[in-house]
């Protein structure tokens, strides 16, 4: 009687444990839809929330002074951007800011108060800052601050060497001035990229890793410049720039041999670390951005070419009068000379027309020949932004009266103060021109370097450059150039005085002049030349010179260049100096 | 009770069939249900090892450190296996009310003394333990319910012998329950409950009755708080909102969808990164799912489902009433939870919070689980040991 009622509850059970398999078979179906079937539209999306695609930025390479020290350099640094709808109190936050920021409080107030949802607080800051921020954030729990990580370019030698080192952007970091702009593929290197799978908080998931092509380090550029040279050279250029009250003036040293450029300032100067008081006037590296007619001191071609050329000696006479009238120009000595002068003389007392009619004897032809085979009218290196190449026009377009008297004195030509150096190297390094240039080498990040391989070219024998080189001694002994002089050394150089020329006028200045001194030292086997160029020098000294001269303004600030190299090199004196003949 | 017994002894006895293979029959049954359990323990075990580094480290700094409490849970949940399974089955019919009325008193304790989490007092710290009461509750309630029906079984055809012990029974745990509020859990109650409740002598009208009854107290329930509301939503309409209540659903399957076949191999989910909440918990089947593929899913559906079948066969050969309704109450309590669970994990459900047996973390159910375990073992074998009593 109950066996038929156990049956139906078995029954009751039975269907119970076949609901159970009816539900696991349906959720089978459902894993089988998701994961066979619909399984590559939720991979997808999965794959789409945490493949990021990345740029690895390329740590920017070093620029180092030529004893390795660094004269720019990347560092880890950050900016420091708000979101000023989630800074509560923006007074409080400006008050523990303000120490740390240049900004001061209140424009500190001003930005976190704006209406947007970003406001940048702070730009390329430096590690140490970055750190000391990031205590106080966290430390005082500031909401809506935030430090975005970015590779900072900092300069840690200051102002030294500004102008040749040049700048970065500040937001892309590409380079924009000096060898910064110049080197920049080479200083960039190459930002690598990253295929890789992030979690929500943006880290790195270790099993994702999909692809990673590794960023190539920019190379690292050895400079030539030595920085006690540069140093002395920019203490010397700026305080002359002052005394003088000088547009600019700009210093170039140059090693004769190598083509190495030891040192070269600029004046006004500029710290590359303090961009909000950037002076545009004064990130112009004038050494090879300025262009003017050197004047006297490209006396020494003409001279050059006609030894060369074996038309004259340094002692033939000359019949020079006081002046000469080659339509529609007159030629004048400022100062009273002799009728009757060497060559050698002509050289001393800086002659126009002795000069000019040494031209004469030379001719157009081979004059320009000579003008061009010192480099004029072409950049003299390679590694410089924004070096101009002076203005030399082809002889064949010259005008048969002026052009060669002019050229000969230094007029209707134009140069940059490193070309001139580089021309004067050439009479201290026997008769070779070498190309300057301040990269001594470039030290790829796999350790690969490429050492810089100057130009050279003779131009002049070694016995006509040694003649030149007495010449010149005796433009600083008892010429020109006296206030040129260094104790304990002989010095050989040459001073130039000219018009400047007033582009936008298309006239010369009647007040403004173009100051200049080319020298080098010692006078026998020179191991530097220093040229030193001043635009309108002002004043007067003591005995009643002008300042507005280049033996006046220019050459005193050869002499203490030259010192202070001389010294630092640990050259031997080469000449009694004034106690020992005492 | 001695009776009841007898009269099942007597049904047996007239089908002498089926007791000559009892014997290996009944060892067969015995390994086809521990071997599927300690196959799920294994699998819960290693992929907890990667579903829980990430939260563990974040959480700890030791990757292990989840894992390790896993481990620890797993032996005691052997030790209560084992003892349960040693322990005759009608000892819980003996203490049915006393276990009952224990749980009631933690119930009232952790109301009072508990650990309020996540908006909800369920836990009652114990030194290095946590106990979550409720657990223990599902298990005291199936034994009383069960132990209920037994003793009611001639007079379940009235509806006030019927109706009485069942809504004493399930209204005082589940008071309490939904005080916490913990209404996953008395859902499951309720679930396991209906399940003893088709089991026992009950008219099949009662039965209906019930069970639509518990269906709209169940619904009233789920759309009475907001956050039960915001799951079905979720659940409903997962991706009109994937960052919000539908987050969870769509990661879920993400991961699953990730897996595709053969998975992204052991130990490289990507879900786990933060993107699945709960990946070592309520969620840990997607992370199967993703690191083993269908293959490693389907294992798991698997062995649930034989679970089910040979519970459900453990049951229909119980020596007795009780053992019959106790043990389909433990089935459906284990089953309905993974059943829900999984339903959840793969968006045909709605997300309830309720963990995946012998696999998610979580102690106490680990515990409570291997016990239910045990003692489906122990009514198994007591079906063999009557038989040898009866043959000669």
């Amino acid at each position: 009687m109950r066996r038929p009622a156990w049956r139906w509850h078995d029954l009751r059970v039975v269907v119970l444990g076949l609901a159970f398999a009816a539900a696991w078979a349906g959720i089978g179906v459902r894993i089988y839809q998701v994961q066979a079937v619909d399984a590559a539209r939720f991979a997808q999306r999965g794959f789409d929330q945490r493949v990021r695609h990345e740029v690895i930025p390329a740590p920017r390479g070093t620029i180092y002074a030529r004893d390795g020290v660094e004269l720019a350099i990347s560092v880890a640094g950050a900016d420091l951007v708000a979101d000023p709808s989630i800074v509560d109190d923006a007074e409080e936050v400006a008050s523990l800011l303000d120490p740390l920021l240049e900004l001061d409080a209140a424009e500190i107030v001003e930005r976190l108060e704006g209406d947007g949802r970003y406001a940048r607080l702070a730009r390329g800051l430096e590690p140490d800052a970055v750190e000391e921020l990031e205590a106080l954030i966290d430390g005082r729990e500031l909401l809506g601050l935030t430090l975005v990580p970015r590779a900072v370019r900092v300069y840690p030698s200051g102002p030294l060497a500004a102008q040749v080192v040049g700048l970065t952007r500040l937001d892309t970091g590409a380079g924009i001035e000096g060898l910064e702009a110049s080197l920049d593929d080479v200083l960039a290197g190459q930002d690598g990229r990253r295929i890789v799978e992030r979690d929500p908080g943006g880290r790195v998931i270790p099993q994702g890793r999909l692809l990673v092509d590794p960023a190539v380090p920019g190379a690292d550029v050895v400079t030539t410049l030595d920085r006690r040279i540069q140093y002395a050279a920019e203490q010397a250029i700026s305080a002359a720039v002052e005394r003088t009250g000088a547009n600019w003036g700009t210093v170039v040293v140059l090693d004769p041999d190598t083509g190495e450029v030891l040192a070269m300032a600029s004046a006004p100067g500029f710290d590359p670390n303090d961009r909000d008081a950037l002076d545009p006037d004064a990130v112009v590296n004038r050494a090879v951005a300025e262009v003017y007619e050197p004047g006297s001191t490209l006396k020494v071609v003409t001279i050059a070419a006609a030894l060369e050329e074996g038309l004259v000696a340094p002692s033939t006479e000359l019949e020079v009068p006081q002046r000469i009238v080659i339509e529609p120009k007159e030629y004048t000595d400022p100062s009273d000379h002799p009728s009757t002068m060497t060559v050698a003389e002509i050289v001393e007392r800086s002659s126009n027309v002795g000069t000019i009619l040494v031209q004469r004897m030379l001719g157009n032809e081979r004059h320009y020949r000579y003008l061009d085979a010192f480099g004029l009218g072409r950049r003299a290196a390679i590694d410089f932004p924004g070096e101009r190449s002076g203005h030399l026009e082809h002889v064949s377009a010259w005008c048969r009266s002026t052009c060669g008297p002019s050229a000969a004195i230094g007029y209707g030509v134009s140069v940059t103060p490193l070309q001139m150096a580089a021309l004067y190297a050439t009479i201290a390094n026997d008769g070779e021109w070498v190309e300057p240039h301040v990269v001594a080498e470039i030290v790829e990040a796999d350790g690969r370097r490429i050492v810089t391989e100057p130009r050279r070219r003779r131009v002049l024998a070694p016995e006509t450059a040694r003649l030149l080189r007495s010449m010149l001694e005796r433009v600083v002994e008892g010429g020109t150039g006296t206030r040129a002089r260094v104790e304990g050394f002989t010095v050989a150089g040459k001073t130039g005085t000219t018009e400047k020329y007033l582009p936008d006028e298309q006239t010369y200045s009647t007040e403004d002049r173009i100051a200049s001194f080319v020298g080098m030292a010692p006078a026998g086997d020179p191991e530097i030349v220093v040229a030193v160029v001043l635009d309108s020098p002002k004043g007067v000294l003591e005995d009643g010179t002008e300042l507005k001269y280049g033996g006046a303004s220019a050459a005193p600030v050869f002499a203490e260049v030259a010192l202070a190299v001389l010294n630092d090199l640990g050259i031997p004196p080469d000449r009694p100096g004034v106690d020992g003949d005492g | 009770m001695t009776g009841r017994v007898s009269t099942l002894g007597r049904t047996r006895r007239t089908r002498a069939g089926v007791a000559t293979r009892s014997r290996s029959a009944v060892d067969r049954r015995s390994v086809l249900l521990v071997v599927p359990v300690f196959l799920l323990l294994i699998i819960g075990l290693g992929v907890m090892m990667s579903a829980s580094s990430v939260v563990a480290i974040r959480d700890t700094g030791d990757h292990l450190y989840y894992f390790r409490r896993q481990v620890m849970w797993v032996g005691l949940g052997v030790i209560a296996f084992v003892v349960a399974a040693r322990v005759p089955y009608r000892f819980w019919q003996r203490t049915a009310l006393v276990g009952y009325l224990a749980v009631l008193a933690l119930l009232v304790a952790t109301l009072v003394v508990g650990d309020v989490r996540n908006g909800a007092r369920r836990w009652i710290e114990l030194g290095p333990l946590t106990i979550q009461v409720a657990e223990f509750a599902k298990l005291a309630t199936i034994s009383l319910l069960a132990a209920a029906l037994t003793k009611k079984e001639r007079w379940l055809g009235s509806l006030l012998h019927f109706l009485v012990p069942v809504a004493v029974i399930l209204g005082g745990v589940g008071l309490l329950l939904l005080a916490q509020p913990d209404f996953g859990s008395f859902a499951i109650v309720l679930a396991a409950s209906f399940a003893v409740i088709l089991a026992s002598a009950v008219p099949l009208g009662y039965v209906a009755g019930i069970g639509v009854l518990g269906a709209l107290v169940g619904f009233v329930l789920a759309v009475s708080a907001d956050y039960r509301k915001a799951r079905l939503i979720g659940f409903l309409d997962p991706l009109s909102d994937p960052l919000g209540r539908g987050h969870q659903a769509v990661q879920s399957l993400v991961a699953l969808g990730t897996g595709g076949l053969f998975g992204v191999g052991l130990g490289a989910s990507r879900a786990r990164w933060s993107f699945l909440p709960n990946a070592h918990t309520d969620f840990i089947f997607a992370i199967i799912g993703e690191e083993t593929g269908l293959v490693g899913a389907m294992l798991v559906v698997v062995l649930f489902t034989i679970f089910a079948a040979v519970g459900t066969v453990i049951a229909l050969g119980a020596p007795d009433r009780f053992g019959r309704l106790l043990a389909t109450g433990l089935v459906a309590l284990i089953s309905i939870q993974a059943l829900v669970n999984v339903g959840g994990v793969v968006a045909v459900l709605p997300i309830t919070g309720v963990p995946l047996p012998f696999v998610s973390s979580g102690g106490n159910a680990m515990v409570v689980n291997l016990a239910a375990v045990g003692i489906l073992l122990n009514i198994c074998r007591a079906a063999r040991g009557r038989r040898e009593d009866v043959r000669p």
